[in-house]
This record gives C-alpha cells, structure tokens and sequence, in this order.
C-alpha cells in the first residue's frame, strides 16, 4: 500500500510540473477530493490532490457541441433537402462506426457480422409494420431490443471463438441469419420487399411537420428520419461516453490491453463482453431498422451486406482512430469526402480506399485523431482522470 | 474489493495523464472546428445559380461489380444519345438542353437506393431512367414511388420487379397495388416459357426437365410453383425435377446433377447468375452429365460467359431479347439494330450485347415522352405521357395498357417481343448467337434451327 502512495505522490509531482503555471484551477472543476484516501489513513497526503477528468479543451467542446446540436436540430427548417439526406447518412453511418467502435477497440471484440444486427433490425421492422398498424418509430426501437435479445444465443456461439476466428464466426453468423431471412416468404423471401408508399408515410407527427414546414409528405418523412438519426446517432456517442466514464470502462480499458491481466484482478470478462455485445447489438439493430425505413426496401443481400455495414464502417473507425471516440467522426468525415467526390470513379474508388486504409494502418496505425491526439495531446471527450495539486489547501 | 477497484482506477488514471500535455492544442482544436464546422455547412451558404431551365434526366445502372458487363455498353448509348440531341429538346416554342446525369449502382442495392434519392433531391432531375436486373430496378423505381418521381426502367423480367416491389409479396392480384410513378418495359415469365419450350419442341427429348432455380429476385420467379415455370411444363407435359432453391455463389452442384442424372434429364433450364452456371456446367461435364438441351436464363447472355467454356459452350440456349437481325429501327437516330451494333463494335471494338438495344430504347422513351409531356416539371403530366406512349423503337413497339398482359400489371408495364437462341463457336473460341426459334414473335428472322448438345 505505501508503495502505491508513493508512486502516486511521484506522479502527482510530475503532473504539478508539467501543467502550465502549475494552477490549474476553477469552481467548475470536475473533482473527486480525497476520494482516494477513503479507509486507508493517509487522508492528508492525498487531499492535496485531487482527479479531474475536464480539461480546457473538453469544456470549449462541451459548449461548441451543445451549439453544434442545436444547429443540426434545427437544420430541417433552414438548410436544403439535399445537406438533410447526406446527415441522415453521415447520423447512420456514425452511429454504426460508434457501435463497432465500442465493440473492437474498447472490447477487443473484432466482429465482422455487425451486418447481422443491421439485417436483423430491418427485416423485424419490416415484419413489424406490414403484419400490424405499429407506428414505425416505435417499431425501430423494438426491432433494436429485439435484435440486441437475439444477440444473446449469437454470443453464445461465437464467444468460444478468440481473434481471427471470432472474427470469421461473427461474419458465419450473420451469413446464417441471412439465409434464414431469405426463407421467410412472407418478407420476399430471396427477392425481397418494396414498402407500401402509404405505409412509409404512417409515422408519427409526420401530418405536424407538414404543415409546420409546409413541406410533402416525403420531404416531412425524411425529416422524421433525420431527427430519428440525429438521436441515434448522438445517443451511441454518449453511450459509449457514459459506458468508459463509469467503472466499465475501467473494466472495458483493462480488457482491452490485456484480458489475463484484467480477469486476474476481478473483471469479469465474460459479462462485460456479453454486455458491450448486446448493447451494441441494440444500437446497431435500431439503426438498421431506421436505415431500411428510409430506403423503404429490403433485400437479404442489401440488408446483410458485409461491404457496405461492416467494411465501410470498419474503414471509418480505422482511419479516424480506433478506440476514441472522436475517431469515428473524422472517420465519418473523410468516408463522406471521398464517397461524394470519388465514387464517381468506380472501381478506382474502391481501390483507392482500400489504399487508404492500408496506408493509415501501416504509418497511422492510431488513425488520424490517433496521431493528431498523441502529438498535441487533443482530446475532445476526456476519459482520463488527471491528479492534479490542490494549491489552495496549502 | 471496492478499494482494490479504486487503486486499480488510479493508477490507470494517473500512468494515462502523464504524458498528455500540449500547448497547442487550442489552436489546433481552433482549426478542427473551422474546418469541421464548413464542411458541414458549406452546401447551406453556397450562392444558389439560377441557370437556364435544363432537362435532366437520371440514369442509374451497375457500371462496376459482377452485374457491369450489362452497363458495359452506357457510355456509347450515351455518347450516342448527347450527339443526337445535341441541339437540345423542342418543348411547345421552347427549346431546351438535355442532360444525362449517371450514377452507378455498383452492382449493390443499398447503393442504388442511394443514388437514386441523390439523383431526385440534389440533381432535381424531371424523370429517372433505370435499367438491368432487379437489384438495380427496383431499390430505384421504390424511392420514385415514394419521390413521386417519373421513372422509367428495363432489363428486367416484369415479374420480380412489379411483384418484387409489393408490401405483400405472397398476396396475389386483389393485395397486389400499382404503382403511379414507375413504369416498366421488358418481357416476362410468361414470355421466356413459352420461348424455351417452343425450342425444345424442335428436339426429340423424353421430356425429363431439370431446373436451376437460386433464391433470389430471379429464381423465385421463375420456380413459383403457381406463376413460374412447374405449372405450365406440368400443362405441355415436361416433368420438372426442382431440386429446390440454392444460393447464388454455390461451389458444388453435385446434388442437383445427381438428381438430373437419376431423372434422367435430357433438358436443362433455369436462371442463373453467370459464375454460377459457369460452375455448374464444368461439374455436370466432369460428372458425365451432357444434357441434350440446356436453356439457361442470364446465365449466358454475353460471350465472355461461353468462352470461359471453352468448346462445351456450343449450342447452349437463352433467350434472346434483341440482336442485330431485329427488323426495328431507332426512333431517335433511325439506325437500325445492324447499324446500332456495328457502330458499337466500330467504337469499342468488342462484340455486340444484348442490353445495347434495351439501353438505346430506353432514351428513345425518356425523349419521346418529355416532347408528349404538356408542361416540363409536372410530375403528373410526365407520367400522364408516358401512359400515353406508343413508340416503334429499337427493340420494338413500346405501349402501356395492353392485353398482353393480366389486369393487375397493364398500367405499368409493357412487354416487348422475346425469341431464341443457340451460342455456336465460329472460328475458334469466338460464339455467336443465332436466333432458332421465332414461334412467339414471327416478325424477327430464325438464323437455324435448333441443334442438340453434342
């Protein structure tokens, strides 16, 4: 125990030097005073310090973010159709990269069959509003719960599986679910099914923006579907913000660097990576329903595609920075870029975001917030705690 | 245990904070944003361009993945469409340039759905041209449905892509709805019996049938126990051995050829996707199993597809759907089909295909129907005119509304004429197709009769 005080003391030196003036101060200060001393009798040591977790940078975030948000809430009534149907791409293929983020680079989880959850979703809100008069936003939400339930026996398959062999199992999976949707005559079967127009047009308040944007109706449903992405797309983010600020996260860093060393202290693996996958599997399933409610058709093959819900999203994650959470929204960022701009090159496009990917692995392998971040010491969603010194109390 | 959790917690912490310090992060962060923040926005402030009103019109098909060798021929249609109205499109005194915006598919439905949304909300364009199998039609002809956009499209049995569409798919006629913006012309189900079973009939066989059905838009179709193939071979006293439906991309058939070989199959049919037949055929040869006839759907509509064949690719059977010898001209550029596809192999020196005709015609409709069209626009008066459409084109008459077809799907589609053909290798490794039967559309000429496999 004095041996860790010791250390902590030392680093807590360290810190006091290293920051600016060594005043880092303030009544908004996130602080956990003297929380660590608790029962161990060393109280008037470690009260001179105390853990912040805010930094100068995360606070402009913080206030940059909330305008930013209140700008895309609001971008419906004043900006085109067009920026409106590209953020309801960007929302969804954020959402999916946070997801797959949350799974591979804080569980080590390397799963290539998230497409399985993405299919899952959409043929269950499929199935839901053609046999029965559900409001389609409630059925994303319970298409989300049902996937992420299925997730459950999934993981219970492919959770026997380690590495590269998780990762084929997951794609093996997602491949089963696939088949399985193709027999289901009902749906299409291998064909697929077109939503009746009229039913694509029952959702919710979608009469309200009507006549509050005097828009048609298939401006107003696009308009429900882009709030809908905004939410799902924010709430995977503060998910997965919230999940590493608790005592999971902890238990989620520790897995991640190494598994032996985490479950040899306590963490029960298991849980923690039946729990990340299912709740990522909810995430994701509420996103593939959302997804095929605006495409308004579904097709096994589209609906379980491995290119365009698990590659793409990996390359994403990948080239923002794997295991940030600011990562994924360059990620989403550059795939946009080169999506709009590229994408009419055909093959060449494709090739050359293969290259891309290869070429950041190899010389970025943080990815670009990875790289920008260890060389500015950037980070705009803190999740570490940083002892600082406590001036006043001296 | 809660005290061990928190020393584990501080070490973390305070082993992570050392080392991230910066001084300019501020302004780097500063940068971020700015540069963050106008991507985003840019497309809101941009100055908005009042030009000239153009005519704009949406093409979507697969120009890269394993559906390309049906665009293969776009860009020479196109070019050949902009040369022919160059001069822009005379609508009442007015008149105006056309342009062509063209997305790819990549072969990919989800891709196609999003281009196609593109297309309606970025490009405006006045009506969607859309063309090549049912992964390519219908995500596009859906998102005009709900756009309210005129769309035209083709390549594609009517079948998966007017029942392929339903919400409820297994309904039949009374569940069924038409659709009020999507219109199709291509041949159907109906069309492709009757041409496959008028070729066999040419042949003495003991009437033992194999099919090849996949899951997927084509396959079920085909094998629909109540509107594809088993009900009228049943009536014409084939008797079908359907092994059931395989996914695309199998790697071994030995199951369906053992159960040919045990009904002792003489004729071979089916729709399946070229790789996939291309496997099929190689296995059944390995396997001693040479049918006499084998009439295959898509699997064989371009040469490439038999030359992987080598020798074991003469006289497989397809349907043909347009060929040089077709007697119709161009509505637009008077060339005839001869005209049409010599000028493609002048320009790109490569063998004619079958899409060029369907991909030409298509244009031909898209201009026909924006001159019949009373306002430019009006997304009513546009499908108004395109109901109204009677056009002799490049690969025959176009007109919606005939009796040609059951109630539910005269709206909105409208066939054109289908016959048969058998691949037979000239010089070499080179196949040429020569059209051998003509039962269901006398007007196009037979080049032979059919020959059975040798």
């Amino acid at each position: 125990m004095s041996v860790h005080i010791r250390f902590l003391e030392w680093c807590a030196n360290l810190c006091r030097r290293s920051v600016l003036g060594g005043d880092v101060i303030g009544p908004s200060h996130d602080h956990v005073d003297a929380s660590l001393s608790h029962g161990s009798g060393v109280g008037t040591a470690l009260s001179k310090f105390r853990v912040e977790t805010a930094t100068r940078t995360s606070r402009i975030v913080l206030v940059a973010g909330s305008i930013l948000i209140f700008v895309l809430v609001l971008l419906p009534a004043f900006a085109g159709r067009t920026l409106v149907q590209e953020m309801i791409f960007v929302f969804y293929m954020l959402g999916l990269a946070q997801c797959w983020n949350l799974l591979a680079g804080y569980t080590g989880l390397v799963s290539v069959g998230q497409q399985a959850f993405v299919g899952m979703g959409a043929y269950l809100l499929f199935f839901m509003i053609s046999t029965s008069d559900i409001d389609p936003l409630i059925a994303i939400v319970a298409a989300g719960l049902l996937a992420g339930a299925l997730a459950l026996p999934t993981a219970l398959v492919v959770f026997r599986l380690r590495g590269a062999y998780f990762a084929i199992g997951t794609w093996v999976m997602s491949e089963v679910y696939r088949l399985v949707w193709a027999q289901v005559k009902s749906l299409g079967g291998g064909t697929g099914m077109s939503l009746a127009t009229s039913t694509t047009f029952q959702i919710f308040g979608i009469e309200w923006i009507k006549s509050l944007f005097g828009v048609k109706t298939s401006i107003a449903r696009d308009i429900i579907i882009y709030w809908v992405a905004l939410v799902l797309c924010l709430g995977a983010v503060m998910l997965i913000y919230t999940v590493l600020r608790s005592r999971y996260g902890l238990a989620l860093a520790a897995i991640r660097d190494s598994e032996r060393a985490a479950e040899s202290i306590g963490v029960d693996i298991f849980k923690m990576k039946l729990w990340v996958y299912m709740v990522t599997a909810i995430g994701t399933g509420m996103i593939g329903a959302l997804i095929y409610l605006h495409k308004a058709r579904i097709s096994p093959d589209a609906a379980f595609s491995v290119l365009d819900w698990t590659a793409n999203v990996i390359f994403i994650v990948v080239i923002g920075g794997i295991g940030t959470i600011e990562g994924p929204l360059v990620g989403v960022i550059v795939f946009y870029v080169m999506q709009t701009y590229l994408a009419g090159f055909g093959t060449w496009y494709l090739i050359l975001l293969g290259t891309l990917a290869i070429a950041v692995m190899l010389f970025a392998p943080q990815g670009i917030w990875g790289y920008f971040s260890n060389r500015y010491g950037l980070e705009l969603f803190p999740l570490r705690r940083i002892l600082r010194a406590n001036h006043r109390d001296r | 245990m809660t005290t061990n959790d928190k020393r584990e917690l501080s070490t973390f912490d305070i082993d992570s904070g050392l080392f991230r310090r910066g001084i300019s992060r501020r302004c780097v962060l500063k940068g971020a944003a700015t540069a963050g923040l106008s991507a985003a926005a840019s497309p809101v402030f941009a100055p908005y361009v009042q030009a000239a009103r153009v005519i704009k019109l949406g093409y979507v098909s697969p120009q890269t993945g394993p559906l390309a060798p049906f665009a293969e021929s776009d860009n020479f249609i196109i070019g050949n469409f902009k040369e022919a109205i160059k001069s822009g499109l005379k609508i009442g005194n007015q008149t105006y340039p056309v342009e062509v915006v063209t997305k790819d598919s990549q072969s990919n439905p989800n891709r196609a759905a999003q281009v196609a949304k593109d297309l309606i909300v970025t490009d405006k364009i006045d009506l969607m041209l859309v063309a090549s199998t049912p992964e390519t039609t219908n995500p596009v002809s859906t998102q005009c449905e709900i756009e309210e956009v005129p769309c035209i499209s083709t390549v594609a049995p009517w079948q998966p892509w007017f029942i392929g569409r339903q919400a409820n798919p297994r309904g039949g006629p009374p569940a069924w709805k038409d659709f009020n913006y999507t219109y199709h012309f291509f041949w159907g189900l109906e069309d492709v019996i009757s041409v496959f079973t008028n070729m066999w009939s040419q042949l003495a066989t003991n009437k033992s049938v194999g099919g090849l059905f996949p899951n997927d838009g084509d396959g079920n179709a085909w094998g629909d126990k109540q509107f594809g193939f088993p009900p009228v071979l049943d009536k014409l006293g084939y008797k079908l051995t359907d092994p059931g439906r395989y996914q695309n991309l199998t790697d071994i058939f030995f199951a369906q050829i053992n159960a040919f070989k045990e009904a002792k199959c003489e004729v071979i049919t089916g729709v399946m996707i070229p790789p996939d037949f291309t496997t099929f055929w190689k296995q059944a040869m390995q396997q001693g199993f040479r049918p006499k006839i084998a009439s295959l759907g898509k699997a064989i509509l371009f040469p490439v597809a038999l030359e992987t064949l080598g020798k074991n690719g003469n006289n497989l059977s397809s349907e043909v759907w347009w060929s040089p010898n077709h007697p119709f001209k161009s509505s637009l550029t008077g060339m005839s089909a001869r005209a049409l596809a010599d000028a493609y192999t002048q320009a790109t020196k490569k063998q004619w295909t079958q899409p060029i005709g369907f991909v030409h015609a298509l244009f031909e409709v898209a201009i026909d129907v924006l001159k019949r069209a009373p306002t430019l626009g009006d997304a009513k008066a546009t499908v108004e005119a395109i109901k109204a459409t009677n056009l002799n084109t490049v690969v025959g008459p176009i007109k919606w509304g005939q009796e040609n077809l059951p109630p539910f799907a005269r709206k909105n589609v409208a066939k054109t004429p289908l016959v048969g053909g058998q691949w037979r290798i000239k010089d070499g490794n080179k196949y040429d197709i020569v059209i051998t039967d003509n039962k269901t559309a006398p007007a196009i000429p037979v080049g032979g009769g059919m020959q059975a496999i040798g």
